[in-house]
């Protein structure tokens, strides 16, 4: 299918998509003016403005097959209300219960029915896929089902118009979501990335080669497989640490910034040390499990201090009381860095939450978000820009991130005071877009 | 789309350029100038619209704290009162991003259900999590430790991410109460109750909510003497956990329905109405109403299980499955019924099993859906 759904600035149209420019349309967008304008043309506009974001993929005709009139709703209820009544007071004297004037008791919200209009393109397999953050825009999403990318209950489904059922699981695979959700690479990763396939495609053609290649991929991208010396793991640690810092300098926020450069002097501390000392005999796997092990027994450990601890901390972004931090951090760290990886028990008393954060993070990433060229992301992993905007996971879904799977709780349900599609328009739109759809228009 | 590149900034990535070059960036900006007096075709700098320069501004103003998320805080778009919250479109005051659960209070779920063989019902109740949403929670974290075992990749990047930005249900350290994840007694709105029905009723007689599901529904009035016996709406609900199938219907043929019962019964835990009730008629005694709660609940998982085992067995029954050995079908066999009801008034009927002269086989029709409609698990 022709891809007509452009975010062009100057029809200003809202798209299921986290483009900047659909940020930016979205921002900007206000609702038509329904002055001067017939009952019919304030329809027309807010049935094309609303299908433009609601299953802009799906053809009018099959939408109009879809389209119910009866729309879901829920009302929670209070069990010791229940218990407390049979009913009867509501309806006692002439109908409407004996309440006096004065008290109303709880004020009722309006459950908003028109903003579910939309409610069946949700069962839709790949607005469901957009909508648990798996992909960038309801179109790549379905790209990705096209391209067999994705599983329903286990089984591979090629069809992005297929109806979740109440229950399914849906996943995809993760590399496609790290692509999807994933900062871009710069022309300079591009580069290594070509130049990385170019190397292994000559590896494999002269087998000498291949020897000395392989065993170094090997140790970057699982280093648990195999026992390493110390000073390796540390230079490693500290090589990725300097090339996320040179490379995405002006693209890292602040903070991760300060916690990378405070991480890059505590290994500089260390290296300089264990050159006399004792070698690293653990392998990182092993290393990692302790810390996060010891980092919990920390947390049960002293709870209350931690909470007035880290507020200051986050307030002080001031260049001069963060260096004066860090200076005394890293020293800490460092020998707590040292004697974790040694093996040794760790005196968690001399480190504060924040330094051991920061150590947790930096092996973490060592771990589990190394730099690898050959994947189509930017490696370490970080969110594209402004994902954060779009971030939600409407409550019909239950998502398991790690997979990248996600279940189909049940179909999306409108309650009081909230509706659970999840629609950029107001009910001044969505009230009439539901009119138009109704069999018997209004 | 992507944001227009100058035609300068493309020739540098031109592969007869970047090949000659061993991968060194210095030599970039002398390639730059020399691929600049190429340019042949256009001779001013490519237009920007005011549209894009205002976007462009924009992003680089009000909108630049939105690029990156700050850990822990959700980043949505600001409302026209300049203030920020859970609501991400600034147009739509009903839509609000709810948390999702955190890993912990996930791992906590798996933990209880599986390994403490806790009841879903009762995990539900525990830590204010919906019985559905229990069950998909079992199954992911299932899924994710087989995985695990496996050795497949995982996006634990992009989770941690997601879990920064997205508000979240932190799990209660032990000792305190869980807050609740959402509302768990939700009555979903019967659409025989959008009627408005205009009901005399004695100013004298207590009109209850089981009357009213019975006027909704159409159902003649109880009896005296049997609703004497109802002295609140929830007594149903113990009969009806344990009996289902004795829910009245009313209407013939294809206007049968069975008749609208009060929302104590409705509500996916009617148990906890019982339990507020014991409560409230009995302060003092704790211990009594604990146990017998917990009696009542036992109850009702069994019968639960018993109903379940027994609908398993009866299909068991009813369909008997063949598979020929090398074979990837397996046939399901049923008895054959010929009667009005199945095959039709002349036993030409679409809906008749077997193949009929001139009819096309369903995957051949038009205006049938081809694609599937559900996948068994």
């Amino acid at each position: 299918m022709r891809n007509r759904a452009s975010n062009s600035l100057s029809k200003g149209k809202i798209r299921q998509s986290w483009s900047k420019y659909n940020l930016y349309n979205l921002q900007r967008f206000r609702s038509p003016a329904t002055a001067n304008r017939t009952f019919f043309q304030q329809k027309w506009t807010a049935k094309a403005l609303s299908r433009a974001y609601h299953g802009e993929q799906v053809r009018e005709g099959q939408w109009k097959r879809m389209f119910s009139k009866r729309i879901r709703s829920v009302v929670p209820m209070d069990t010791t209300d229940l218990a407390a009544d049979d009913g009867s007071q509501v309806s006692a004297g002439r109908g409407s219960g004996l309440q006096k004037q004065g008290d109303k008791g709880r004020p009722s919200r309006i459950i908003p029915y028109t903003q579910m209009a939309f409610a069946p393109l949700e069962r839709r397999l790949d607005v469901a896929i957009f909508r648990a953050l798996f992909a960038s825009s309801t179109r790549q999403a379905r790209q990705f089902v096209i391209h067999g990318a994705v599983t329903v209950n286990g089984q591979k489904m090629r069809h992005p118009s297929y109806l979740l059922n109440p229950g399914d699981l849906f996943q995809v695979d993760p590399d496609r979501v790290m692509f999807a959700t994933g900062a871009p690479k710069t022309k300079f990763e591009r580069r290594e990335g070509r130049q990385l396939k170019q190397k292994d495609g000559e590896s494999e053609e002269a087998e000498g080669e291949a020897a000395e290649a392989k065993p170094k991929e090997d140790t970057e991208k699982k280093p648990e497989a195999e026992k390493e010396d110390s000073r390796d793991t540390l230079k490693a640690l500290m090589a990725q640490a300097k090339t996320i810092m040179s490379t995405d300098k002006d693209v890292l926020p602040a903070k991760r910034k300060q916690e990378l450069r405070g991480f890059q002097k505590a290994v500089r501390r260390v290296l300089s040390r264990s050159e006399t000392s004792t070698v690293l005999t653990d392998n990182l796997e092993s290393q990692f499990s302790e810390l996060t092990l010891l980092l919990n027994a920390k947390r049960a450990e002293k709870k209350p201090q931690k909470q007035t601890k880290e507020k200051p901390g986050k307030e002080k972004s001031e260049t001069a009381a963060v260096a004066e931090e860090t200076e005394a951090a890293s020293d800490k760290l460092s020998e707590a860095f040292q004697a974790a990886a040694e093996g040794e028990e760790v005196d968690a008393s001399e480190l504060t939450d924040e330094e051991f954060e920061v150590l947790k993070r930096a092996l973490t990433q060592m771990r589990d978000n190394p730099i690898d060229h050959s994947k189509p992301y930017a490696t370490p992993w970080r969110p594209r820009d402004y994902m954060s905007a779009f971030a939600f996971i409407p409550r019909y879904l239950e998502v398991n991130q790690n997979i990248c799977a996600a279940v189909y709780l049940r179909h999306p349900v409108a309650r009081p005071g909230s509706a659970e599609v999840p629609t950029p328009f107001g009910e001044s739109i969505s009230t009439p877009a539901y009119g138009w759809y109704l069999k018997r228009r209004w | 789309m992507a944001p227009r590149i100058q035609s300068r900034s493309v020739s540098t990535l031109l592969p007869y350029l970047t090949s000659s070059s061993t991968s060194k960036s210095s030599s970039i900006p002398s390639l730059c100038s020399s691929s600049q007096s190429s340019r042949q075709f256009s001779v001013s700098a490519a237009q920007q619209t005011k549209l894009r320069r205002q976007m462009f501004e924009w992003l680089a103003t009000q909108g630049s704290g939105l690029k990156h998320h700050v850990p822990g805080e959700t980043n949505y778009l600001k409302w026209a009162d300049g203030t920020q919250n859970n609501r991400p479109f600034p147009n739509n005051p009903n839509f609000v991003s709810e948390s999702i659960l955190s890993e912990e209070l996930r791992n906590e779920v798996y933990v209880r259900v599986i390994e403490k063989k806790k009841s879903p019902r009762a995990v539900s109740v525990e830590l204010g999590i919906d019985m559905n949403r229990i069950a998909a929670v079992v199954r992911l974290v299932e899924l994710e430790r087989r995985q695990r075992e496996k050795g497949k990749s995982l996006a634990l990047p992009y989770a941690r991410a997601v879990h920064e930005m997205v508000p979240t249900t932190p799990l209660a350290p032990a000792g305190e109460r869980q807050t609740y994840h959402e509302p768990i007694n939700d009555l979903p709105v019967h659409p025989a109750t959008g009627a408005q029905i205009f009901y005399p009723v004695p100013e004298s007689r207590s009109f209850t909510r089981v009357d009213a599901g019975r006027v909704f529904s159409g159902a003649p009035a109880l009896e005296k003497d049997v609703s004497d016996k109802i002295t609140h709406p929830s007594d149903l609900a113990e009969n009806l956990i344990q009996r289902p199938g004795a829910i009245e219907w009313v209407g013939k043929g294809d206007n049968a329905r069975q008749v609208l019962q009060p929302a104590d019964v409705r509500i996916p835990h009617p148990q906890l109405v019982q339990l507020a009730r014991d409560r409230a008629a009995h302060p003092e005694e704790r211990r009594t109403v604990a146990y017998r709660h917990a009696e009542r609940l036992e109850r009702q998982e069994k019968a639960e299980k018993q109903r379940l085992q027994r609908s398993q067995q009866r299909r068991a029954m009813n369909e008997e499955t063949v598979k020929p050995q090398g074979s990837r079908f397996s046939f399901r066999i049923k008895d054959a019924v010929v009667t009005k009801e199945s095959v039709g008034k002349d036993g030409r009927a679409p809906w008749a099993p077997g193949r009929r002269y001139g009819v096309p086989t369903n995957d051949r029709k038009r205006g049938t859906v081809k694609i599937p409609t559900r996948v068994e698990i």
